[in-house]
């Protein structure tokens, strides 16, 4: 099976980003692009293969969406990187699509062909799809909050600040895309287009947490600790979205385990 | 504290007033009671609803509050409370009986539905202010908050009289019965005949395919035949046919087949929120983003 090999585009992936990383450091722009876009096009020609050979869009499983994440969190990196040059911005993302691709290595996800009806619609792809960016922008956007409340204890940039609002404006866009595609196709497959199903429900907590965010910089934009506490919490309601509710009891009768 | 310009601590206390009428309201009048809201009661609330903000929008000058509503120290508190209640909503398992007593049952839980009737009333006020202030540049902002308003107030509203009910039918049988969750039967205006059930089944047994033949006819005499497929729905008089079960003992030799049948009169209004929502965010992202600061406030760092 295909699985087997992803070994090798992940290790091939992991050192493109890793010496475009390195470029970054230099500020050698051009190499930085070169190498990223080279480990991305590696990584999402395993993400196709997998899709053929598998016969439908690989994003069942847990492993198949931290498949996406992988691959989503060095693109969201570049195109910080692109828009404002921050030498760390790539290091941090190739490191966080390495555990991501460790993860999958150490813990396969059984992979067959099998796609029960509930799934098989035009909506699976692009609902996953948007989700995965969504997190991995709003990844980087705890990243940089990280950054600020650990190295920059006094004073933050208003270059920091920036881009952490774009990147949850971005993400908060896509997030809302996934939410409401899930809605739209839950329509389709189920006959309501929201059910306060679990996973919805914490869906439903996560766009808030944003959207929190997003009214709470425009209220009280020099209080960017408690921007960054936001930013926290919410990316702890995403985990929980994402698989924390497959341990949560509240949930064990969600619709979404699969 | 509420000397003009109120702030957001205002609004943390007009929140904890809301959970404290809440949970009064939860003791003496028991539950939130959504089937009383059902047509055309939710036409009316939502009329009501509408010449509210309608009235508050046109007082705003004279009564501070309303004034006070469409700005960020109204609504930051409030998305905090509905954040808040909808987190215990997540880590309370929902279930109609038992359970925890009022955190099991949200949807019906005053506090949880006065905040979020709150949240409704600010973000249409806002969309209202920002319609009537009408500027190119308004239209992300008026798209987010009018769909978010629109969404969610119908599907509110609308959902007592969503008719969801579910139809047995038999092979080569003609069936005009269907039964709502609480298991009264009724007949509708449409009916089914079953031609065949449909069971594919991958290599390792997993099922690959549940689908149904079927006609459907209806009182007016119009015949649709066709395949009603998991994610397929088929769409009649008004009701989307969805597959729903099967004789899970006999599999694919199963000799009947089940349907949701649904009904919501509201699905347009609540999917013109939706798109709207959808358009609102692509704005978000394109337009409403903090453009990147100048190179020479970049030397701050």
């Amino acid at each position: 099976m295909s699985w087997d090999v992803f070994i090798w585009f992940a290790l091939a992936a992991l050192l493109l980003w890793s010496v475009g990383a390195c470029f970054a450091w230099k500020d050698k722009v051009k190499p930085v692009y070169a190498f990223t876009f080279a480990g991305l096009a590696v990584f999402f020609s395993f993400i196709l293969w997998m899709w053929i050979a598998l016969e439908r869009p690989p994003m069942r499983t847990m492993g198949e969406t931290r498949l996406w994440y992988s691959f989503f969190m060095p693109l969201a990196g570049i195109i910080v990187y692109s828009r404002w040059r921050y030498r760390w911005i790539l290091s941090f993302s190739t490191i966080m699509a390495a555990v991501f691709i460790c993860v999958n290595l150490l813990k396969p996800e059984i992979h067959s062909k099998a796609i029960m009806p509930a799934l098989q619609s035009g909506w699976f792809a692009p609902h996953v799809i948007v989700y995965m960016f969504s997190y991995a922008i709003f990844g980087a956007a705890t990243l940089m909050a990280i950054y600020m409340i650990c190295f920059k204890r006094s004073e933050t940039s208003a270059r920091e600040l920036d881009i952490t609002d774009n990147l949850v404006y971005v993400g908060t866009a896509f997030l809302t895309f996934g939410m409401l595609f899930g809605a739209l196709w839950a329509k389709q497959a189920w006959g309501t287009y929201w059910a306060w199903d679990p996973k919805e429900t914490w869906a439903a907590i996560t766009w808030l947490c944003y959207l929190l965010y997003l009214h709470y910089r425009k209220a009280r934009p020099d209080n960017w600790r408690t921007a960054c506490i936001i930013l926290f919490v919410a990316i702890i309601c995403l985990q929980i979205c994402w698989w924390g509710i497959n341990y949560l009891p509240s949930a064990n009768m969600s619709m979404h385990t699969y | 504290m509420w000397t003009k310009p109120w702030k957001m601590k205002e609004g943390f206390l007009i929140g904890g007033g809301l959970i404290i009428i809440g949970i009064l309201l939860q003791i003496l009048a028991g539950p939130v009671d959504w089937s009383c809201f059902a047509w055309p009661v939710n036409i009316i609330a939502l009329i009501i609803l509408l010449l509210l903000i309608g009235v508050m929008y046109a007082l705003r000058k004279r009564v501070y509050p309303f004034e006070w509503m469409m700005h960020l120290g109204a609504a930051v508190p409030c998305i905090v409370y509905a954040l808040s209640l909808t987190i215990v909503m997540g880590l309370c398992f929902q279930t109609e009986t038992g359970g925890i007593p009022w955190l099991s049952r949200m949807l019906v839980f005053w506090p949880f539905v006065l905040i979020w009737t709150w949240m409704m009333l600010i973000s249409g006020l806002a969309a209202l202010n920002h319609l009537l202030r009408f500027k190119l540049k308004e239209i992300p902002f008026l798209l987010n908050h009018a769909g978010v308003f629109l969404a969610i107030t119908l599907a509110t509203l609308g959902n007592p009289d969503k008719k969801e009910l579910t139809m047995t039918c038999y092979q080569d049988e003609v069936e005009w019965k269907a039964s709502d969750e609480m298991g009264a039967s009724e007949e509708l205006d449409i009916a089914i005949e079953l031609h065949k059930f449909i069971m594919d089944k991958y290599p390792d047994g997993t099922p690959k395919r549940f689908a149904s033949d079927i006609t459907v006819y209806t009182k007016g005499g119009k015949e649709v035949s066709g395949t009603v497929d998991v994610n397929k729905p088929m769409k009649v008089n008004g009701w989307k046919i969805y597959q729903y079960g099967y004789d899970v003992k006999m599999g694919a030799e199963s000799a009947f087949s089940e349907f949701l049948l649904v009904r919501d009169r509201w699905i347009a209004g609540i999917y013109t929120g939706i798109f709207m929502m959808l358009a609102g965010a692509l704005c978000l992202m394109l337009f409403m983003a903090p453009k990147p600061v100048k190179e020479e406030r970049r030397d701050i760092q």
